[in-house]
């Protein structure tokens, strides 16, 4: 026994020590307009990402006009003042950069990826959107059309497309989870120039942004060149978000989705907490049991030994709010929905019943370990990660300690969280269905009466 | 210098008081260009011939093993997809571990193991390579081939083929691989149901005993190591690898159409059209057209700021990304300009695919619209630097391609070196509006709209594999069957239900002539039916004056003579000509040894028919159709084994109309017949009954 604890030191020595010579280094300081500005420094390539995090998503929209943070996704390519309309774009490709930006319910992320000679031009154009982004009716007409159909080739004209919409939907009463970021595309028809006018002052303002760089830069220069691009910007009004607290759930919500597939489907979500929680890491940790490897026990009981689904998947969806973790599974042909959903309720109740042995703990712990090296590969990674655990969880130095977040973890907490948050009563179910011959074209929503 | 101090100083100021002073209008300059300097690669090659290349990068404490088999692709015929599974099989069990037992190794290392039709990837993190290399070799090596795994397997893609069905991406790119390489090459080759379904355990096996050999395989390890270090690693893990002889397979290589066709796959519910411009051409990797070639493309259809984005997003909002490739292959290469969107702008939006493709022929690019792409591509080279496995694959492509060793280390320059008429000249060489197949899946409502794309002026449409489209038939109601179709026919024909009273009007009847008048290849003659109670019959075809074919039958030997000289029936001919011969043996259906199976209702010349499929005795199969209103037989068609030379087999259709009443019985007054290439249209003169006919017509 006592050779045994020897040696278990010994790992989490030479654990330590590892994890200590891949530490990511970075810089942290804040604009007098409330700018949080991050750096990383790497030379080992000649290049450098500049990327802008502005701390709004689709649940800061008004309900009456969804799909606005992720519209602006599009919008803050048109130009700016000194930008002309589609120049954006092909000045940082035709300089040799590539440049991209995503949208989710929390946040905007933009960046650009430089050759590292031309990290000015990177910083002079995210400070040109920050400042006076052009916001007129030409470029909102255009990326209207270019949002619909952003829209028809992800949720209509794919099979299962519909299921984040439909699930948050569902899921979602009160919260604005309930709508997803591409939003309404009545709303976006509807909306007045004014109205992008007043949700870019509102959001897009140094103190609701974080500039994070990482890569191949001379640090001081650096520094001159973002006091130089950013310091002029005007601070904007604080934001007041409204924390709208989502009631807790007392009743399974089911509903049968007709969609242009071959092989019926189940979707499940589970309403789990915020992602800055200890129990999130748990449920994150319930999700890994189930479905990461194919030695997880989705994968190996539900399709591989039982042959009843052709996929499966459990994962956390990880939001600043309390929000969901979400299940698929596609049935094999010839399975009834019913049996493959049986099926995967079945794993969830053995993990609520029974302790995970040693043994799958350790597997769970060697996983994670491996992943979170992995998520810090590329340096445009590091400055995203850099930036998130900054706005969401406090402490951008998480890219270095998140691991032990989920080293605090016990079996038994896996254990509760899935006790606690996978229940019947806190879940929607979906079965997505082939459409019969006759229904129309949109997918159709009806209400299975339990 | 003077100059420098000042820039300084400004800046200080600048920094000190506020920001706002500057001049936003004056854009950055860059700095110089950093130099772009390529990792090093080591290699080493086994006894057995395994070339192995050292990637060393220490920024993360991980380490990859990725073996790759260089060999000719496979043709997989009627197992299409026996390839892919023999990759998965590997992975699937050991004779040292099951299915079970690896997948538990592997996860509980937190690493990836993949095995593949053409190798096995392997990664970690670094202090767990010692358990990682022994799991991968076991597959390598050791891999036990399970029917239970295969059924598996099989059952796993079949799903999988079913649910990417209603997948318009998955349909534009099997239909697109078929039309561009032909279903006889192996790049043309798609895995359905029923080649999966075909696919045996032995020939996986025979697959992975054949082409698994180190000689052909390459091993590319990257990560926190040195090739100190992983030297001796390799050669205790890959050693006992045996060499072997691998075949070579050489195909024919896939050409462009002649001429710009339009094909069109229907999806059901579509609310986008999946557009593909698409076609082979020959580029080979490395070669001296490639890298201008990319250039070109990347002018095209590159990227976001590409002619094709830019006006068919940016310009026309038509879509949500339009772009083009231009693909290097050391058989056969593929150009594919592409984008989904919505029905209503389908024509629209080729019209401006059309647009950019003659552009960028007929106009030399800008210099400056040039310099532009050199620089996207040179920045996109140093940031694919930045991941060490793009090290591990110029290495890999340098062996492969057989090229310079410094290919990669002068790409840049060649890159630099590039003018506006190196892009017109790749433009003319590589771009073929004129030989393309404008591939479209979407509704089929916008399909006639494309139709002034072709060169034919035709829609050709194609069914979710590429293959020629069949309209699928319409239900028949219920009660109809097979029964009451062919019982209804006879009544049609003969004006009452079958029974005594036929019969015995029908008894009156000793011989018909039927006569007719064709034209075949603009020639015309006549055609001269006869038949006589019980069971002659006899056909003659004049041409003028001239017997150009006569068919005679007794009632039970049979002749046939023509141009080529006479020949006596036998065999099955003869069979079928015992059965045909039977006067008004259609009355006697349900005993003539066929079976008759109704299939549905199609479409034949505008009228709704019944299609029943005849099976002989002999398992021969023919179809007919019967008029849905009229209950008259309006076509017929059967497949006939012609030989070897003449093709192999023939299919005879004949549509049957103008039906006109003779004495009491409804004759066709018009046949249609087409058989192979040839048509022949007969138009009944005149129909006889009782004319008392001789036996010897019956004989020659």
């Amino acid at each position: 026994m006592k050779k045994l604890l020897l040696v278990a030191a010994m790992g989490l020595g030479v654990f330590s020590t590892q994890a200590q010579s891949n530490k990511i280094e970075f810089e942290q300081y804040k604009l007098k307009n409330g700018l949080n500005v991050i750096l990383h420094e790497d030379h080992s390539t000649p290049i450098v990402a500049v990327t802008v995090l502005y701390h709004v998503g689709s649940k800061d929209e008004n309900p009456e006009r969804t799909g606005f943070a992720h519209f602006f996704e599009h919008l803050l390519f048109e130009g700016s003042e000194n930008i002309g309309r589609g120049e954006y774009m092909k000045l940082v490709q035709s300089n040799g950069g590539i440049l991209n930006a995503n949208t989710s319910f929390d946040r905007t992320f933009y960046f650009e990826i430089l050759p590292s000679n031309q990290l000015e031009l990177g910083l002079w154009l995210e400070s040109e959107r920050m400042l006076h982004a052009k916001i007129d009716e030409k470029g909102v007409e255009t990326q209207r059309e270019v949002v619909k159909e952003e829209y028809r080739q992800r949720y209509e004209n794919t099979p299962y497309g519909s299921f984040l919409p439909t699930m948050f939907e569902k899921a979602f009463e009160k919260h604005p989870y309930q709508w997803v970021p591409i939003g309404s595309l009545d709303h976006l028809n509807a909306a007045k120039i004014d109205e992008f006018r007043d949700f870019y002052k509102k959001f897009y303002i140094p103190n609701n942004a974080t500039l994070s760089i990482a890569g191949d830069f001379d640090k001081k220069q650096l520094k001159k060149w973002i006091d130089k691009y950013f310091s002029g910007i005007p601070k904007g009004a604080p934001i007041e978000r409204n924390k709208i607290v989502e009631p807790a759930k007392t009743k399974e919500i089911r509903a049968v989705v007709e969609d242009n597939v071959q092989l019926p489907a189940v979707m499940m979500g589970y309403h789990t907490p915020a992602q800055d929680t200890k129990d999130a890491y748990a449920v994150a940790m319930v999700a890994q049991i189930l479905s990461q490897g194919n030695s997880s026990r989705m994968q190996k009981s539900i399709v591989d030994e039982q042959q009843k689904a052709l996929a499966v998947g459990a994962f956390p969806f990880p939001t600043e709010d309390p929000g969901m973790a979400l299940m698929f599974g596609i049935t094999n042909m010839g399975v009834a929905i019913e049996d493959l959903e049986e099926a995967i309720n079945k794993e969830v109740e053995k993990i609520q019943n029974e302790l995970i042995s040693e043994e799958e703990f350790q597997k769970l712990k060697n996983q994670i370990e491996n992943d979170m090296y992995s998520q810090n590969s590329k340096i445009e990674g590091i400055a995203e990660n850099l930036a998130n655990y900054f706005v969401y969880y406090g402490d951008a130095n998480l890219i270095n300690t998140e691991i032990k977040r989920y080293m605090e973890v016990t079996r038994e907490d896996i254990m509760n969280a899935a006790k606690k948050y996978f229940t019947k009563e806190n879940r929607v179910v979906l079965h997505y269905v082939p459409k019969k011959a006759d229904t129309p074209k949109q997918p159709d929503l009806q209400e299975e009466k339990k | 210098m003077k100059k420098i101090v000042l820039i300084i100083l400004a800046a200080s100021f600048v920094f000190s008081a506020s920001a706002q002073k500057i001049d936003r209008s004056k854009r950055p300059t860059p700095a110089a260009a950093p130099e772009i300097k390529l990792g090093k690669t080591e290699s080493f090659t086994l006894p057995n011939g395994l070339k192995v290349f050292v990637v060393e990068n220490h920024k993360l404490p991980k380490v990859s093993y990725s073996l790759s088999l260089d060999m000719d692709p496979i043709s997989e015929g009627d197992m299409a997809g026996y390839i892919d599974a023999a990759g998965q099989l590997m992975e699937r069990g050991t004779t040292n571990r099951t299915k079970e037992q690896l997948d538990k190794e592997i996860d509980f290392i937190g690493a990836t193991l993949t095995s593949y039709s053409t190798g096995v990837y392997a990664s970690s993190l670094k202090k767990h390579q010692d358990k990682l290399l022994t799991l991968m070799t076991d597959v390598l090596l050791n891999a036990d081939f399970k029917q239970e795994e295969l059924d598996k397997i099989k059952k796993q893609t079949i799903s999988g083929i079913a649910s990417s069905k209603d997948s318009p991406d998955a349909i534009a790119a099997n239909a697109r691989q078929a039309l561009v390489y032909g279903k006889n090459h192996p790049y043309g080759e798609i895995a359905t149901e029923e080649t999966v379904e075909a696919i045996t355990l032995e020939k996986c096996k025979e697959y992975y005993t054949t082409y698994f050999k180190p000689n052909v395989a390459y091993l590319a390890v990257v990560g926190d190591v040195t090739v100190e270090e992983v030297k001796p690693l390799v050669e205790k893990y890959f050693a006992a690898w045996e060499k072997g002889d691998v075949p070579i397979n050489k195909y024919r290589t896939p050409v462009a159409p002649k001429e710009t066709k339009v094909a069109f796959v229907h999806k059901e519910g579509a609310v986008q059209s999946v557009i593909n411009i698409t076609y082979p051409l020959s580029l080979k990797p490395g070669s001296p057209d490639a890298i201008k070639a990319r250039l070109m493309n990347s002018i095209l259809g590159g990227g976001s700021t590409a002619r094709l984005f830019m006006n068919l997003r940016e310009g026309h909002g038509y879509t949500y990304g339009a772009y083009s490739s231009l693909n290097s292959d050391k058989l056969v290469g593929n150009f594919n300009a592409n984008a989904k969107v919505r029905n209503e702008v389908t024509d629209s939006s080729i019209t401006q695919f059309m647009v950019e493709l003659n552009r960028m022929i007929d106009e030399k690019v800008s210099e400056e619209d040039l310099q532009n792409v050199k620089n996207y591509i040179t920045g996109t080279f140093a940031y694919s630097l930045q991941d060490p496995q793009t090290i591990a694959r110029f290495a890999l492509n340098i062996a492969k391609y057989n090229l310079p060793a410094d290919y990669y280390n002068n790409y840049l320059k060649n890159v630099a070196a590039v003018t506006v008429d190196d892009i017109q000249a790749m433009a003319k060489k590589y771009i073929k509006p004129d030989n393309a197949i404008i591939l479209v899946v979407g509704d089929k409502a916008e399909a006639d709209k494309l139709k002034g794309f072709a060169a034919s002026t035709e829609v050709d449409f194609y069914d979710t594999y590429g293959n020629d489209y069949v309209e699928p038939l319409k239900p028949a109601p219920a009660g109809v069957t097979a029964t009451t179709v062919l019982d209804k026919a006879l009544e049609s024909k003969y004006g009452m239900v079958p029974g005594k009273k036929l019969s015995k009007t029908l008894k009156k009847i000793k011989d018909v002539t039927v006569k007719m008048s064709a034209t075949i290849q603009g020639q015309s003659i006549s055609v001269t039916r006869y038949s006589k109670a019980p069971n002659k019959s006899a056909m003659t075809m004049n041409m003028g004056p001239m017997v150009i074919q006569k068919q005679t039958f007794n009632g039970t030997t049979g002749k046939t003579s023509g141009m080529q000289g006479s020949k006596d029936l036998e065999g099955d001919d003869l069979e079928d000509m015992k059965k045909t011969s039977k006067m008004f043996g259609d009355l006697d259906y349900k005993n003539d040894g066929n079976t008759y199976e109704l299939l549905g209702v199609e479409m034949i010349e505008g009228k709704d028919a019944y299609k029943i499929k005849v099976t002989k005795a002999n398992g021969d199969k023919s179809s007919e159709w019967y008029g849905v209103d009229s209950g008259m037989q309006l076509k017929a068609m059967q497949v006939k084994d012609v030989g070897e030379e003449a093709g192999g087999s023939m299919t005879i259709t004949s549509l049957y109309s103008d039906y006109k009443v003779v004495n009491g019985i409804n004759y066709a007054h018009k046949i249609k017949q087409s058989f192979g290439p040839q048509t022949l249209d007969m138009e009944v003169t005149s129909i006889e009954h009782n004319t008392k006919l001789g036996d010897d017509v019956f004989e020659q």
